[in-house]
């Protein structure tokens, strides 16, 4: 959460193309990539919930399903997006 | 309890609420953000800038902003109401745990003014 501000100081900038820049760095690219990674992740599992919520996959079966699913989905997700950082 | 008086709403059923209304707001503004990158490649200042100085976008910024805010209060209680407890930590929990609220709710806060001052300052 405290990282995330740094996603902030892109509009306060100035200088955008600082930041720009700044995001060629193969290391700025990581920490994008990881933080985004986590936002993904966090997302999928969270719709998961709402599905749940709707009374949608509730048994033990349907857990185990749905929890593959999020890991299946967020690895793709994650994937491209550090093909597209990159 | 110690332990619901700190908590968003003082109703449980109401935080479920406000956390699966706050979660779509900032999956909507997550989406839309991400889908406005992608389409747009070459992205320069002068788009970015006339994005976000558009009315619409600047009350949708905040909404998320407030949504965030109370997606993360209830998120950051819940997971120290659950870890951060006598059976834990023995019995300095609550004061551990009262800190570790406050630091969250003083940086909630922090980002709040900050986005506050990113969104309409400039």
């Amino acid at each position: 959460m405290l990282l995330y501000g740094l996603d902030k100081s892109l509009m306060s900038a100035e200088g955008f193309a600082e930041v720009k820049e700044c995001l060629t760095s193969p290391l700025a690219k990581f920490v994008i990539w990881g933080l985004l990674s986590a936002l993904l992740y966090h997302l999928v599992a969270g719709v998961r919930h709402l599905i749940m919520d709707m009374g949608i996959g509730e048994t033990l079966e349907g857990g185990k399903l749905g929890s593959k699913i999020v890991l299946v989905v967020s690895t793709i997700l994650i994937v491209l997006l550090g093909v597209w950082i990159w | 309890m110690v332990t619901n008086v700190t908590n968003f709403s003082r109703s449980g059923l109401y935080d479920w609420m406000a956390q699966r209304v706050s979660a779509v707001i900032l999956a909507v503004y997550v989406l839309f953000l991400l889908g406005f990158i992608l389409c747009n490649p070459g992205l320069g200042y002068a788009e970015w800038h006339a994005l976000f100085s558009n009315n619409a976008m600047r009350i949708f910024s905040l909404l998320t902003l407030v949504a965030l805010s109370v997606h993360a209060w209830v998120g950051m209680w819940t997971i120290s109401t659950d870890y951060l407890t006598p059976m834990a930590l023995g019995k300095w929990a609550t004061g551990v745990r009262f800190l570790f609220q406050a630091a969250c709710g003083v940086a909630m806060f922090a980002f709040f003014a900050w986005g506050v001052q990113i969104f309409w300052g400039n």
